[in-house]
């Protein structure tokens, strides 16, 4: 029973695994349970072709059997409109390739939002697979007065029912006990209309006619009603032999469960393009207007179906005890749901059936939940503590983060010295020096960071306030032509605009969720930071904290209004799609749990560590040769020496009257001679800055640098800047690094004073200096509006399927960093 | 004008902070109309207006059990008849 499971790094389906899927509406706890089953035996990757996270594991079931558990994305609904629910809805109809055909099918749902959570039950009922409930939040639904039997509900359902507390791991093992016994649940007939019936009928009948082997479905439960047969039109005596009157109705049960599926408009990939062409098309258009005459529409009268079931399903599925908690209409008999103790009573749906329009409304949420939103979404209160909850997160992530940060740096630039020395001298200790400890130890440092970021992220997503934050910015979000959807996607991007944009595949509208994407870059992520630090500190170091801080938190504004001033235009002139819209679930609150928590920091961490030490070791390598090669010849190494300037010693000791002149020549000879030594150290020092700097002038980068100045002169940077700023389209960060390799002091220390000193006395041929608080503002606001990460153009291209985006994306935002710093230092200079 | 009852009843988005009522009717783009359906707004659900965001759009309902947010262009589909 070991055997099988552990270690084994490749997750990959093996014959004679259990193929499981875990389905369930979003919020459902479908992923503490797949945590909770899968521990850490999880692989995650994309599906092919979409960007929709594949999340599979194995799970022991006992007996030596094992499972693979694919975990679908959170759908409300098997009809998709989202990439999210049609990657679900086909891996359910067994559509995907790339995916094995689900043998059992677990599905998670809410106890204390029972009803919209049956909805996706009811239709996986049609779907006709072997199933298990499993019934997540017991405890809330407790907490709030909902007494529900997994007993009866198992009865209801036909299908085994297993209560658990995912967070707790309570009913885990139950529930890999119960998929041994999982079991197709028996169709219901569902309400429809007798014309509709009558209709579907008619198609079916049809369909089966026309069936010259078009693409229709397979897999389908059937009809959810009787499918009648020759006794029905003789007054019940069959007319042929009663065999052959069973395998027409199977036929038919199949085929009507298609045009059923045709009529209520799902366009499933499986559906081929039946719908579309004649004479399916046609007999559809037909059946359609008949139904209208009636004044049915076959969508609605589908969905109302479902939930006429789900009602009586639910009503019946509550203990007796607690059923006056319900205010329901007088629908319900009481008796009837007490006699349902008898097993064999509790399939026949006619019992469940409630006649009329009842329905239970139960109260929403918990009291304490809705005390919480009191606050959380008041008028004034609501705002003032979203307000303080973005600015914790924001301390959290710069201050909180500092000295674990400090010490990160530390313990690279220790592990870069220790290995230094054992290296050979020569290009090999340069590369690990200056290339990979500069440039991996510069990302590394950030490791911090993140993980305060994404623990919180985490927690306010856990909690349940994230929901809360998009609402309550909907409004503003929407006026600039985004969605309150986007608010965690840009808020996400804070951090790295990575997974920002991937968390904006939640936004069903198309050109809000590019528009989100396309303006996810401006805001300041964490990359841009020691940037900003490095010349708010150079140039700014004189003025106050607050000044400084002023700046800093004008450099995120500038982000923010560019984001939305694109947002608009992305609005004005884009196409017209469909209609915007907002349609989000408001879970009740939930303590964080650690675990999650500490998960999310683990994965996203671990993710960001591979990233450094694969992409950026790669990138600094290939820039740090870019700054090595080609090596000065030794005449050009002799003439930058001769070139360096030299300091002279001083012997200017002033005369102090009452020194014996001894003692004044012994003075002088001691300060001579140590004068003498400083000046040759002075001397020397000043040789290897400027061989190091004629080196860099001549290697690749260097002149590279020189061919792009022109374009950058308006903006108030010289060369060594467009160094800088092509190292920084590896990794924003580099900058810094590469600023220290620029300036000759070692990529170790880059960011303690020397070289703020260095680059604030650098002086330009004309002997002005080439730093003024004005370059440096400028410098500032490029790197607020410049497209210049690789990362997120790759991500773009994956996220949107195309290079149409992350190629406008750079044009789009390189050319305003261009002109906003353009305006910026030319109208400054003037002024100043 | 603004609470006018018609024989559909009046717009979701019309209700007041603390009102409740049901489902008379859901119209709307196919897309939208499935997804308000697929929620729960089916007609003779019961809907209970919880609040209204800061700035005022979107609006917070009860129905079935939980709550679910829209804003008002899109409650202004489901039809409501009022007590």
């Amino acid at each position: 029973m070991s055997t099988c499971c552990e270690g084994t790094p490749r997750l990959n389906w093996r014959p004679g695994d259990v193929v499981i899927a875990l389905a369930g509406n979003p919020n459902s706890g479908k992923t503490t349970i797949f945590n909770a089953l899968t521990g850490l035996r999880q692989k995650v990757a994309n599906y092919p072709g979409v960007t929709v996270e594949k999340k599979t594991g194995r799970c022991p079931l006992g007996g030596g059997q094992c499972a693979l558990i694919i975990d679908l994305p959170g759908t409300y609904s098997l009809i998709s409109r989202s990439l999210d629910e049609t990657v679900a809805m086909e891996v359910l109809r067994g559509m995907r390739a790339d995916t094995p055909v689900p043998d059992v099918v677990v599905v998670v749902v809410d106890a204390s939002n029972l009803q919209r959570n049956l909805y996706l039950v009811s239709q996986l009922v049609e779907l006709g697979r072997p199933m298990v409930v499993a019934l997540n939040m017991m405890d809330i639904a407790q907490r709030r007065g909902l007494r529900i039997s997994p007993e009866r509900l198992s009865r209801e359902l036909g299908v085994p029912v297993v209560p658990v507390v995912g967070h707790k791991r309570q009913g885990i093992d139950e529930l890999k006990r119960a998929i041994q016994y999982a079991r197709i649940s028996p169709l219901p007939e569902w309400d429809l209309p007798r014309e509709m019936q009558e209709e579907l009928l008619v198609v079916g009948g049809a369909l089966a006619i026309l069936d010259d082997n078009e693409p229709l479905p397979k897999n389908l439960a059937g009809v959810g009603f009787r499918i009648p047969c020759c006794a029905d039109l003789a007054g019940g005596t069959h007319v042929c032999p009663p065999d052959n009157c069973r395998a027409a109705q199977a036929r038919l049960q199949r085929y009507t469960a298609v045009a059923e599926r045709l009529l209520v408009g799902d366009r499933a990939a499986d559906m081929g393009d039946v719908a579309g062409r004649d004479p399916v098309a046609s007999l559809l258009r037909a059946a359609e207007s008949r139904l209208s005459a009636h004044g049915i529409d076959a969508m609605q009268a589908d969905i109302e179906a479902h939930y006429r079931w789900i009602e009586g399903v639910a009503a019946q599925s509550l203990t007796p005890a607690c059923e006056d908690l319900l205010p329901m209409e007088s629908g319900i008999v009481g008796e009837q749901t007490m006699t349902l103790d008898g097993p064999s009573e509790a399939h026949q749906p006619e019992d469940a059936r409630i006649t009329g329009q009842t329905l239970a409304y139960a109260p929403p949420t918990t009291h304490a939940s809705e005390q919480v939103d009191q606050v959380f979404l008041h008028k004034i209160w609501g705002m003032v503590c979203f307000v303080a909850i973005m600015a914790t997160l924001f301390v959290s992530i710069f201050w909180l983060a500092q000295p674990l940060m400090d010490a990160t740096k530390a313990g690279v630039t220790w592990v870069g010295e220790l290995v230094t020395p054992l290296l050979p001298v020569g290009p090999v200790r340069d590369l690990w020096s200056q290339g990979i400890v500069a440039g991996v130890g510069g990302v590394v440092v950030f490791v911090p960071q993140i993980a305060i970021l994404f623990a919180f992220l985490a927690m306010l997503e856990d909690s349940g306030y994230l929901a809360r934050a998009a609402f309550l910015m909907d409004r503003i979000l929407s006026k600039v032509g985004l969605n309150g959807k986007s608010f965690i996607p840009l808020l996400s991007s804070f951090a790295c605009a990575i997974p920002g944009i991937m968390a904006a595949r939640t936004i069903e509208n198309r050109r809000e969720r590019l528009a989100t994407i396309f303006v996810a870059p401006f805001m300041s992520c964490s990359a841009r930071l020691p940037v900003y630090g490095l010349l708010i500190g150079a140039f700014f170091g004189a003025y106050s904290a607050l000044v400084q801080g002023g700046i800093l938190l004008s450099m995120y504004l500038i982000g923010i209004t560019a984001a939305a001033g694109t947002a608009w235009l992305f609005k004005l002139g884009g196409e017209k799609e469909a209609a915007s819209s907002f349609i989000l679930e408001l879970p009740t609150y939930k303590i964080p749990q650690w675990s999650q928590v500490l998960r999310a920091v683990y994965t996203n961490t671990k993710a960001f560590i591979m990233k450094a030490g694969t992409i950026i070791v790669c990138l600094s390598v290939v820039l740090w040769a870019l700054m090595y090669y080609p090596r000065l010849s030794e005449q050009q190494i002799a003439e930058a020496e001769a070139g360096a300037k030299t300091s002279f010693v001083g012997t200017n000791v002033d005369f102090k009257p009452g020194i014996s002149l001894e003692r004044m020549a012994e003075i002088r000879a001691k300060m001579h001679e140590k004068d003498m030594q400083e000046a040759v150290e002075q001397n020397r020092k000043n040789k290897e800055t400027s061989v190091a700097a004629e080196q860099l002038r001549q290697s690749t980068a260097g002149r590279f640098g020189h061919l792009i100045e022109p374009v950058i002169k308006p903006l108030g940077f010289d060369w060594k800047m467009g160094v800088g700023l092509v190292g920084a389209f590896a990794a924003r960060e580099v900058f810094v690094s590469t600023m220290g390799i620029v300036y000759s002091v070692g990529a170790e220390d880059e960011n303690t004073a020397p070289l703020e000193q260095q680059m604030a006395a650098d002086k330009s041929a004309d002997g002005r200096p080439v730093w003024t608080p004005l370059v440096a503002i400028s410098l500032l606001i490029w790197f607020v509006l410049a497209m210049q990460c690789m990362s997120t153009l790759a991500i773009v291209r994956r996220e949107t399927g195309s290079w149409k985006w992350p190629v406008l994306m750079l044009v789009y935002m390189n050319a305003l960093a261009w002109v906003v710093c353009f305006s910026v230092y030319q109208v400054g200079s003037r002024l100043i | 004008m603004k609470h006018q009852k018609t024989a559909d009843g009046i717009g979701l988005d019309h209700l007041q902070v603390g009102q409740h009522g049901r489902v008379v009717s859901v119209s709307g783009e196919p897309d939208l109309r499935r997804r308000l359906l697929e929620m729960g707004f089916t007609p003779g659900a019961q809907v209970e207006v919880i609040r209204r965001a800061p700035l005022g759009d979107p609006i917070e309902f009860g129905l079935r059990g939980y709550h679910l947010s829209l804003r008002a262009d899109q409650a202004r589909h489901v039809r409501m008849q009022t007590p």
